[in-house]
């Protein structure tokens, strides 16, 4: 898996989401969402978009690849 | 799931069943000879009123068996049609997970060879994948987000790699032909090999998508 650095917390925080909202909203289970926010996971494309969508972040911002 | 009215009822019948041919048993042995119990040259047989119980206790016991088989065929088929448009993984109880001790079953292949030359019993090996319902059991009703099915794929890619491994070198070092002599032994170990493998390729499955959706697990906070 490539490494990344993930600021989707903050961005989650920012919108006032829960995890467990924010898994609802994108339709993952809220430990992907953990795991996202850990970088331990890398996302398709597809949920990439649909988060940057949810918290109204641009994707590059969210996920930033080294 | 099956209706409990139903399993109630077929585990009766069950019981009846195993009742009857107990008792034709025990007539066949006391008076009959112990006809149609002991092994017999088919070839020459001739049939007696006093075989009756025995054969249709055998009839209705077969008659169950063929029972149960359809009813269980209808239900996984329902079964697997109403998970084909369903999110979460379906629903069972992770102790079906002892019905891998059935994988033994596959020792008896050593009586059944030794009686009447019949191998096909070494292939209840496969029996022990059954273990792996008791990690299916424990992903029960789990969302089938992306994260899971890429996990659900390396898991079933490890697993058959595995068994494909096991297979290939057994079968490689079984065609040497000069391991243990005897073409029946050679086939035996390979039928028992192949089972072996095909039980850890659907065990493993199970196991290595729960060890990855479970790995490194993160703490459950939510600030």
């Amino acid at each position: 898996m490539p490494a990344f650095t993930c600021q989707l917390k903050a961005y989650r925080q920012r919108k006032g989401f829960t995890q467990e909202q924010l898994a609802a909203l994108v339709g993952v289970r809220r430990e992907t969402i953990m795991r996202l926010e850990k970088a331990q996971y890398n996302p398709s494309l597809k949920l990439a978009i649909d988060i940057s969508r949810a918290v109204e972040a641009p994707i590059e911002e969210l996920f930033i690849f080294e | 799931m099956l209706h409990k009215k139903i399993v109630r009822r077929m585990l009766l019948l069950g019981a009846v069943c195993l009742l009857l041919l107990g008792g034709s048993t025990w007539y066949a042995v006391r008076f009959n000879g112990s006809r149609l119990v002991v092994p017999m040259d088919f070839s020459t047989y001739v049939f007696r009123p006093q075989d009756l119980p025995m054969i249709l206790s055998m009839l209705l016991l077969i008659l169950y068996v063929l029972c149960l088989a359809g009813l269980l065929v209808r239900w996984a088929f329902a079964e697997k049609r109403r998970q084909a448009g369903s999110p979460v993984t379906r629903t069972i109880n992770p102790k079906l997970g002892f019905l891998g001790f059935l994988g033994f079953l596959g020792l008896g292949g050593f009586w059944t060879y030794g009686v009447d030359g019949s191998i096909f019993p070494f292939l209840f090996f496969t029996f022990f994948g059954f273990f792996g319902f008791f990690y299916e059991g424990k992903l029960s009703n789990t969302l089938m987000d992306e994260r899971y099915l890429e996990n659900r794929r390396r898991a079933r890619a490890a697993a058959d790699r595995t068994a494909l491994t096991i297979i290939f070198l057994s079968t490689l070092a079984l065609s040497q032909g000069r391991l243990w002599g005897g073409g029946d032994t050679m086939l035996i170990a390979h039928i028992i090999l192949v089972s072996l493998a095909m039980g850890l390729d659907v065990f493993l499955g199970e196991f290595l998508l729960y060890r990855y959706d479970h790995d490194d697990p993160v703490e459950e906070g939510d600030a």
